[in-house]
């Protein structure tokens, strides 16, 4: 894991010393309100339904035990005792006080963290497959181009006052599990066919009002040439991006209205304009950088463990958490474990300080220290001994934290919605709660398998219900909460946006109209087809007939009753 | 109006002209619009001037008065409109020696970012220097020392210090 | 997130009777405009019967805001219960009322008594 070293040390604590001046300056006046909203929020800090709301930077989504502590700290001490964990692989608070943050980035900065660009119009916190450095489709690891990115983006003098926020992830495998399609730039490290290492650079996707898939500007870009291509990139985003309509401000829309062809070709004649050699980082830096990335000290050991064997045939619940939650691991002997957030009926990404701290525990006696955060609100566990399963599955089942559900219909991704979002429409968390319960039954889940939905509470598309094999999006019709079911979404490689079943629905027919779904599948299914692959193969329309049915036999219901 | 540059505040030498007429009169160096540019030089050939040109102008419509004016003020609409801030590298890339200040609603916190991204001064309004006093904007300066990016302002960037201090360190 | 913008109430035709609701700077916790100041009481909210009432509190509201002690007031259509307590019209403003309805144990619910 990435170390601070004496300079990010005092960049943060100076970034802190300089909120503090803000806030000051605020309450005395020197700042409006319009002024200082945009600062507030380049230091992650909004203001909620009921309270501020601070959004902690969790950099491509990595933590040790050390942080996770200080965390569970903060949550008491500031806090109501738990924290969020986001689908940028962040975490939130959602009830400090204004007087409290800077004191509580003290606190994070003793712990080598911030909240530096978690929100504005700016370069945000930079994610990275949960998986770097684990999965056996890597490239390269990820991280390095990830912590490089964090520190040439924090308080970048010139792309701190973008049209609009901006949004990268990194990949370093084949399968994509940072959703690189749909972020304002997506970086896939690969090789060309001289076996170099470089980039392919993908610009203008993204979710919200207008979902695009990011499109291919450059197809291979040298490892060494990463920061100046991206100055070039920001630079025509930050000069031509539109500034009139905060809806068309993304880069999305400047690709999409300059068209791919004529958007490449500026940047690349940018690109051609800059002494690149001033701009890139020296090449000592970027290996200082992937250092601290080297593999931890794993043992030699064998691919199987007889001890977890064992211990899968004799207790079940054991052997379905490991067959649903393990991931992996290129290293013979060891796994990857995801920690799903999603007890059924909780607050999806919810964790407790208590959780925390034993949490912290775990990963520090188990997995080297370290852990991640996922674009799924869950956690991983990235380096655990085979031999240490049962015991860390233990460890995990006192703590309330081993839900064998990952990637389940009940493992779903919800933003936080009206419960706390000043622009949310409709609630979120509520619905995700109500499909959990509905869907309960580990067999039925089983039977069902794969299945990620994904909710949003307004168009803005936290929940990133475009990309969900099955999306909500929860809007207010006539004064009431309604909400949109869509399918086909996908965030991976074969990145997809949803298709409309059909007209909104009520809040309460939401999980009804999901079985609705579940049943089209299971009937269309053919062999070991998951969802998405059934959707892919027949379309939505079988899906469009069974939401129909549903709706209809609703509404005879409903008639009857009201006779 | 009020001109700071990192020093602090300074006398200001230019004044705004709208009109050729008022530019032609102007009790110092008059500082005109790019729609008037034209007209000026052919009146008043090889006489000093500072060119006020929009955050969203093009590089290239700007390119040909680079080396005629000897300040050139980069308009901000608003202090969150970046724009201005690209601009000013540009200019700065394409050789201008003159001036260069960033002029409109910008507040303290934007001070440093304005220096690194190649300006001289900045000119504000009174609504905002009322606010914001110099020594604010002396005091907003100095809060962050050093930077990560490479090839901006004066010294060197946390990535080139780290490399100097490493190649120091070897015998 | 550029305008984290806060819509005024998105309550549609009659606006009357109203309470003002807005943030407390330095807290963060919302706010209703009482007689002779804030509460953070939903039951302590003074009700704007008429537009000339609604329209002062409403002046109110800006002077606080200018005077840099609250953020983001406005007013907020309400219905009034039998006991003549204001419960929002809006669902949205009546989730500012209570707390997150996720968290009963949290927000305004958990620390004052019921709007009956
Ligand atoms: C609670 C306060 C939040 C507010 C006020 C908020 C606001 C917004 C807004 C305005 C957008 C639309 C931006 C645009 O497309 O131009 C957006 C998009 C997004 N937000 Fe949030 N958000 C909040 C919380 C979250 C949370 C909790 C998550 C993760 C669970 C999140 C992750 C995202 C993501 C991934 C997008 C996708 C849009 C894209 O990349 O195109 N946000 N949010
Ligand atoms: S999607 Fe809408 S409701 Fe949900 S967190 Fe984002 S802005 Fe709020």
């Amino acid at each position: 894991m990435y170390r601070y070293d004496e300079f990010d040390e005092r960049f943060v604590r100076e970034r802190v010393a300089q909120f503090r001046g803000q806030v000051e300056r605020r309450l005395e006046g020197s700042l409006t309100e319009d002024e200082f909203k945009p600062l507030r929020l380049k230091n992650g800090l909004y203001l909620q339904l009921h309270a501020y709301m601070l959004r902690i930077a969790v950099p491509y989504g990595t933590l040790n035990s050390r942080q996770l502590r200080q965390l569970a700290h903060i949550a008491e001490t500031y806090d109501k005792g738990y924290g969020h964990f986001t689908t940028r692989q962040n975490l939130q608070f959602n009830w400090p006080k204004l007087k409290d943050v800077p004191d509580i980035l003290d606190l994070l900065a003793d712990v080598e963290m911030h909240c530096i660009q978690t929100s504005g119009n700016c370069i945000r916190n930079v994610t990275a497959d949960q998986f770097a450095g684990v999965a056996k489709d890597e490239v390269e690891d990820p991280r390095p181009t990830a912590e490089l990115l964090r520190q040439w983006s924090s308080l970048h003098p010139e792309f701190v006052w973008l049209p609009r926020k901006f949004k990268i992830a990194v990949t370093g495998a084949e399968h994509d599990r940072a959703a690189i399609k749909v972020h304002d730039i997506g970086l896939k490290l690969k090789r060309n066919a001289a076996g170099e290492v470089g980039y392919e650079v993908i610009v203008g996707g993204g979710l919200g009002r207008t979902p695009m898939i990011g499109k291919v500007v450059r197809d291979f870009l040298p490892k060494e040439e990463l920061l100046a291509y991206l100055e070039a990139i920001m630079r025509v985003y930050n000069s031509e991006g539109r500034r009139d309509n905060k809806y068309k401000a993304r880069v999305k829309i400047l690709v999409h209205e300059t068209g791919e062809e004529e958007f490449r070709a500026r940047v690349e004649e940018e690109y051609a304009k800059l002494d690149g050699p001033t701009i890139n980082a020296p090449e000592e830096e970027v290996e200082r950088i992937a250092a601290y990335f080297a593999p931890p000290a794993y043992e030699d050991l064998a691919e199987d463990s007889a001890t977890l064997d064992g211990a899968r045939a004799s207790d079940p619940a054991l052997d379905r958490f490991v067959e649903q939650n393990g991931f992996a691991h290129k290293q013979p002997g060891y796994i990857a474990l995801t920690i799903a957030l999603k007890e059924i009926g909780a607050v999806p990404g919810d964790m407790s300080a208590d959780q925390m701290r034993a949490f912290a525990d775990i990963a520090e006696k188990y997995s080297f220290d370290e852990f991640r955060v996922t674009h799924s609100q869950n956690l991983v566990l990235p380096h655990v001994k085979k031999d240490d399963l049962p015991a860390v599955y233990a460890a995990l089942k006192e703590a309330g934290l081993a839900s064998a559900n990952a990637g389940l219909i009940t493992d779903i991704i919800a933003c936080p919605g009206l419960d706390y979002c000043a622009l949310a429409t409709a609630k979120s968390i509520p619905i995700a709660q109500d499909i959990a319960k509905t869907f309960a039954d580990p067999d039925r889940q089983k039977a069902i398998g794969d299945l990620p939905i994904k909710i949003s509470g307004c168009i803005n598309a936290c929940g990133h219900h475009h990309v969900g094999a099955i999306g909500i999006l929860g809007l207010e019709k006539g004064g009431r909460e309604n909400y949109q079911i869509t399918i086909g979404g996908d965030a991976t490689e074969h990145a997809a946006l949803g298709e409309r079943l059909g007209p909104g629905i009520d809040a309460g027919d939401v999980p009804g109209a999901i079985e609705a779904v579940v049943e089209t599948y299971l009937a269309e299914k053919q062999g070991s087809e998951s969802f998405i692959e059934t959707v892919r193969r027949t379309g939505a329309e079988p899906f469009k007939a069974g939401f129909t049915a549903f709706i209809e036999a609703r509404a005879a219901a409903q008639s009857e009753a009201a006779e | 109006m009020t001109v700071i540059t990192k020093k602090g505040e300074i006398a200001d030498a230019y004044v705004r002209a709208d009109t050729l007429e008022t530019a032609f009169e102007a009790d110092g160096i008059p500082l005109i619009p790019a729609s008037l540019v034209d007209e000026y030089v052919v009146a008043k050939p090889g006489t000093d001037f500072g060119l006020s040109v929009p955050g969203s102008m093009p590089i290239e419509d700007l390119v040909p008065y680079l080396a005629q004016a000897s300040l050139i003020a980069i308009e901000f609409p608003g202090f969150s409109d970046g724009r201005g801030f690209s601009l000013a590298r540009r200019v700065k890339r394409e050789g201008f020696a003159g001036r260069l200040r960033a002029s409109g609603p910008l507040i303290a916190d934007q001070f440093t970012d304005a220096l690194q991204c190649g300006f001289d001064e900045v000119e504000l309004p009174e609504t905002m220097t009322n606010r914001q006093p110099v020594q604010q904007w002396m005091e907003a300066k100095d809060t962050i020392t050093d930077f990560y990016q490479s090839g901006y302002g004066e010294g060197l960037s946390i990535l080139e210090k780290r490399r100097a201090a490493r190649k120091g360190a070897r015998p | 997130m550029a305008k984290e913008h806060r819509a005024g109430s998105k309550v549609r035709g009659d606006k009357l009777p109203a309470i003002l609701m807005a943030n407390h700077l330095l807290e963060g916790d919302v706010v209703f405009l009482a007689d002779g100041g804030w509460t953070l009481d939903p039951s302590g909210a003074k009700i704007a019967h008429d537009a000339e009432t609604a329209a002062a509190m409403e002046a109110e509201g800006k002077a606080a805001a200018a005077a840099n002690a609250v953020v983001d007031p406005y007013l907020v259509p309400v219905d009034l219960t039998t006991t003549g307590l204001p419960v929002a019209r809006h669902f949205r403003d009546a989730m500012r009322q209570k707390g997150p309805s996720v968290h009963p144990d949290m927000g305004k619910q958990a620390e004052y008594a019921p709007i009956r």
